[in-house]
């Protein structure tokens, strides 16, 4: 049995041959990485997605197959966090963790006046999400913290946590209906489901639809799992 | 030279996964090795004068937008990963009493 210290020794200097072989295979970087696609995002992304923010465009469009199956692991973590943890759903007054009486009341006064705030600057992010820096998946998360905010404001606040995970299968299935429209409009699926030619206006209703889909996805799947830790701290 | 630090902030996060004995350090070790990982990717696309990927007018010079897009995918599952990690803690606690890997495992030696 080695003592700690030489185990130590052994784990720095294999970290060392790892980083020796990292280092070694970015001399070779031009193979690894080149901007080919950069270059071609540059060029024809706007024309062809009609999103002004190229990641979102590439989010929706390029890269759906691989979006759909972000927010499905999301909808399977959420599901995983409700199964592991034992709470019992036909408790309809449970305890929360959070106690207002423990809450600084400066804290609840300041969360009141940043709550409507938060809530409208996710909304907006989702909306914007193919002007400017956002999407569905940064404005669902900060939607989810204002509602988070609202646990503090009101200590008595019921979440039915049943009916949310089903909306939230619900709009996952939205989400996967409006990816396969594309299937009957242009015969190809998991891309935008109007044309190119058709014009920059109609593009942009496909891509604020999905945005606002995912957003509240999101928003509904971070609420569960937190409603879910909050009442595991009973 | 800047993917060769970010390279570190990943080793770290393996150190820690490999000597911490709680398990609560454990999920945050994983959680700095996805923060060196996405730190990495957004190197690979970065350069000297970029600016962000959003078209507009008088852009010239973008940075990769795709080692982005990506990796809003790992920061989505990150979280995720993590929010069931630390609920699979919590049952950990109430079953054995400790979320330290020594006394889960019975053994006695905490290094």
């Amino acid at each position: 049995m080695l003592s700690s210290v030489s185990r130590k020794l052994i784990l720095i200097a294999a970290m060392a041959v790892v980083f020796g072989l990292f280092a070694a295979s970015l001399i070779d970087l031009a193979s690894l990485y080149n901007d080919a696609t950069k270059d071609y995002f540059f060029e024809h992304g706007f024309e062809e997605t009609g999103s002004n923010n190229l990641v979102t465009g590439i989010l929706l469009d390029y890269r759906l197959f691989d979006s759909l199956f972000e927010a499905g692991i999301l909808l399977v973590a959420v599901s995983g966090v409700i199964w592991v943890s034992k709470h019992d759903f036909a408790d309809k007054n449970p305890n929360f963790m959070i106690d207002k009486y423990k809450t600084p009341d400066l804290f609840i006064s300041f969360a009141r006046l940043v709550y409507p705030l938060l809530l409208a600057f996710g909304l907006y992010i989702i909306l914007n999400g193919h002007l400017s820096p956002g999407g569905g998946f940064q404005g669902g998360a900060l939607a989810a913290t204002a509602i988070l905010i609202l646990y503090f404001i009101d200590k008595n606040k019921e979440t039915d946590i049943k009916r949310i995970v089903t909306i939230e299968k619900v709009l996952y299935l939205a989400i996967i209906l409006v990816a396969l429209l594309s299937l009957f409009t242009r015969s190809t699926a998991f891309t935008n489901f109007v044309a190119p030619a058709a014009g920059r206006q109609w593009q942009v209703v496909y891509l604020v639809t999905l945005n606002v889909l995912i957003g509240l996805k999101v928003a509904f799947g971070l609420w569960t799992i937190f409603t879910a830790f909050l009442k595991e701290g009973r | 030279m800047d993917p060769l630090l970010t390279f570190i902030v990943i080793l770290v996060g393996f150190y820690g996964l490999a000597t911490s004995n709680n398990i609560i350090k454990s999920v945050f070790c994983i959680t700095i090795i996805e923060s060196g990982i996405i730190l990495l990717f957004l190197n690979l696309g970065n350069f000297e004068g970029g600016t962000i990927p959003i078209i507009g007018e008088d852009v010239v010079a973008i940075v990769d937008p795709l080692p982005q897009a990506l990796m809003i995918t790992t920061i989505v599952i990150g979280s995720t990963v993590t929010a069931l990690a630390l609920m699979l803690c919590i049952k950990l606690f109430h079953h054995y009493g400790s979320i330290e890997w020594s006394k889960i495992f019975g053994k006695g030696d905490a290094s």
